[in-house]
């Protein structure tokens, strides 16, 4: 299973890492440190898109949100899930991260455990059905 | 009004004109009166020179026939001088007669005779006379001669009695008609000038209250002029007037203040005016000028003047066409200095650029707040919780208590971040009032809550809300603020009773409202069974940070009770508190219905 993180954070990126290296399902992480760099890999011609991408919303040079945005205009990567992975959970960028058509919003745990718990969620989530049955109450995951 | 004088000065014409024909017709008939009355008097005259004449024929006569006695009886020719001369005058005298009745036709055929006889009688004189030479002898004769002369003066002095008679019946018919005629003028012609005085005198009263009218108005408008030159220098305004005919200005004198210089000190004229306009904006108020004369166009106009002092003033103009039907009498223009209301609005300008910055400032404090001060705060948390996993063999019983207590102060910080941002995002969000169901409000909030509820074991009574225009998620989250707060600080190991309250209240009823907009309100309470307070405290609890237990009995921020406020203040509303110490309780809340 590929996945695709993109954050800026030294710290959140080895969580990230660990955390999946814990899981028992196999999969093989990507991680890109900027909007820019992100873009760039996405763009890149030959290589295999990932089956979710994990978006953090501050990261400098391009923002997360211009980069969901420049993504969801993009006919080949538009049906890429997208998962919005941010400290912060206010309702301004909930909502401007849902009305431009991200899948689900995850507020960074700040236990390791639950991180675990979230991640394993998350990639185990069959995203054809989910998309299909999205609505603002579930957009906001609470573990 | 203005048709009232126009029909006002047509009155007064025709009045005018009556009193002036009724004064020509009384002057004719009286006119008509004195010649009439002249024509009498001649007439008089007339009629008495006739009788006089006839009188004087008469005398005459009887001196001839004196003279011709005294002849017979002294056969002196001294006495046949006067008989001589008075038949000269007889005949002097018929020819004044004749030439005064010579336009009386019924007199004529009198004359005749009257000559006829006069001839006659001078005949029998002459007779006489002759007979009287020779008495003796022709004594019989002459005898039936002067009989007959007496009879002849008899026929004479019929005949002159007659004439007198037709002269002063003549007189007398004249006299008739006259009087006649005499009898209705000055009934007329008194009527007439009773009723030209009554003209005069209504006329005079009319004028006279117009006066009073035109007086009072005057005063009026000499009050309302100065009003107005009073007016316009409390309210630093003056006034411009427009001739369209004559193209000429008139200034008020609180223009030439506004400029800095004297009353009336200079000509006004647009030339004069626009010496003291800013050269910038001279073009501009030449082109208004322009507009105004030529296309009849008066629009509001700002620009800048500079005094005679120096001083730069802001002015701002409007005009008027005030027109009479379809005429255009003259321009009304206002100007008003408004260069107190132009630094006041450069000054909210800068205030509220300061204000909006500040704004911006906060903004990106908040962000600040929300993210890079969670962050550090979290990745704390990650590695205590990374080291717990890992490193629980090798950490001391102590190692693991401090873990602990950074953890819990950590797990704090976060909260006071989180309930912090919360506070300053209900001051400003944007408020959209919209209908909403309380009771949908009140199940949401207590559905969120639903953990603690099921922890706790929590009883509620709930009665039927309103629906009121809210901001929906406020209301919801003092309801789970609230309720939140029974659940939180009730009485261990007793199942918290919590039960909510509502009801209309009028502001007059209830000290607490005072009526600003509202008059009624919906009293919602929240009332537990829980640990209560003193009500001492009831004003503190919704300050920012007060807290009235110990964190380590109840963990919390101190800011939720002060967020209810903040929300309730959001909707006009009230919020206090009753509580007694191991009772419960009440929080009540009063909305604007």
């Amino acid at each position: 299973m590929h996945i695709l993180l993109a954050d800026d954070d030294e710290d959140d990126c080895l969580f990230f890492k660990e955390a999946f290296e814990d899981i028992k399902i196999k999969t093989n992480l990507r991680i890109v440190n900027d909007g820019v760099e992100l873009m760039n890999y996405l763009t890149r011609t030959g290589i295999k898109l990932p089956h979710i991408l994990f978006l953090d919303l501050n990261m400098p040079r391009k923002s997360g949100l211009d980069c969901l945005v420049e993504i969801k205009s993009m006919k080949h990567l538009r049906d890429i899930p997208i998962a919005i992975y941010s400290t912060s959970a206010s309702e301004a960028d909930i909502e401007d991260t849902f009305v431009k058509g991200a899948n689900i919003y995850i507020k960074k745990p700040g236990d390791f455990g639950a991180l675990k718990k979230t991640l394993e969620q998350i990639v185990t989530i069959n995203w054809q059905y989910h998309t299909s049955g999205l609505n603002k109450e579930h957009f906001l995951l609470s573990i | 009004m203005k048709l009232k004088w126009v029909s006002k000065a047509f009155f007064i014409k025709g009045l005018f004109v009556l009193s002036l024909f009724l004064l020509i017709f009384i002057s004719s008939i009286s006119y008509k009166h004195i010649t009439s009355l002249t024509e009498s008097t001649q007439l008089l005259v007339h009629s008495y020179k006739i009788q006089i004449e006839l009188e004087q024929l008469m005398s005459y006569m009887k001196e001839a026939e004196t003279g011709q006695r005294g002849f017979i009886i002294s056969h002196d020719t001294v006495f046949l001088e006067p008989y001589k001369s008075a038949h000269e005058r007889v005949n002097g005298s018929f020819l004044i007669l004749k030439y005064l009745t010579a336009e009386q036709k019924e007199q004529q055929p009198n004359l005749d005779s009257l000559l006829h006889l006069l001839n006659y009688r001078f005949e029998l004189l002459e007779t006489s006379l002759v007979l009287a030479v020779n008495a003796e002898m022709n004594h019989n004769e002459l005898d039936l001669n002067l009989r007959r002369g007496r009879d002849v003066m008899d026929l004479l002095r019929m005949q002159v009695n007659k004439i007198n008679e037709v002269e002063m019946g003549y007189f007398k018919l004249h006299q008739r008609k006259y009087e006649h005629e005499i009898f209705f003028t000055p009934i007329i012609a008194f009527l007439l000038l009773m009723f030209t005085l009554m003209v005069f005198t209504f006329s005079f009263i009319k004028i006279n209250r117009d006066l009073v009218v035109l007086i009072k108005s005057n005063k009026q408008l000499i009050i309302k002029t100065e009003s107005i030159n009073h007016a316009e220098i409390i309210g630093e305004f003056c006034t411009t007037q427009w001739d369209p005919e004559t193209h000429r200005y008139a200034f008020s004198d609180n223009l030439y203040r506004m400029l800095g210089v004297e009353p009336q000190s200079f000509e006004p004229t647009i030339e004069n005016y626009i010496k003291f306009v800013h050269p910038e904006d001279r073009k501009t108020v030449e082109e208004s000028y322009e507009q105004t004369t030529k296309e009849n166009k008066i629009n509001p106009l700002s620009y800048r003047i500079i005094r005679k002092d120096g001083e730069l003033r802001y002015f701002r103009s409007r005009g008027k066409a005030v027109s009479e039907g379809q005429r255009n009498i003259t321009h009304i223009g206002i100007i008003k200095d408004v260069t107190q209301m132009h630094l006041n609005s450069i000054e909210l300008e800068e205030r509220n650029h300061a204000l909006e910055q500040s704004i911006k400032e906060l903004e990106s404090f908040n962000r600040i707040a929300s993210h890079d001060l969670q962050e550090p705060l979290r990745k704390i948390q990650t590695f205590i919780s990374r080291i717990s996993e890992k490193e629980a063999l090798t950490l001391s019983d102590s190692g693991k208590e401090y873990f602990e207590k950074i953890l819990t102060s950590v797990t704090r910080m976060r909260v006071l971040i989180d309930d912090l941002l919360l506070f300053s995002r209900t001051t400003k969000t944007e408020k959209v009032f919209e209908p909403a169901d309380l009771n949908q409000l009140l199940e949401n909030a207590l559905q969120e809550l639903s953990h603690d509820i099921e922890e706790k074991n929590a009883v509620f009574f709930i009665p039927k809300l309103p629906v009121l225009n809210v901001i929906a998620f406020q209301i919801q989250q003092l309801f789970m603020n609230l309720i939140g707060n029974s659940l939180k600080y009730s009485k261990p190991g007793i199942s918290p009773k919590i039960r909510i309250e509502c009801k209309k209240v009028m502001a007059q009823e209830n000290p607490i409202l005072k009526p600003l907009n509202h008059n009624a309100f919906y009293k919602i309470s929240v009332i537990d069974n829980g640990l209560g307070f003193e009500q001492e405290y009831a004003e503190n609890i919704f300050n920012l940070f007060q807290r009235l237990h110990h964190e380590k009995e109840f963990p919390g921020s101190g800011i939720g009770l002060s967020i209810c406020k903040k929300i309730v203040e959001n909707h006009s509303g009230f919020i206090t508190a009753e509580g007694i110490p191991g009772i419960g309780s009440s929080m009540h809340i009063f909305l604007p219905k």
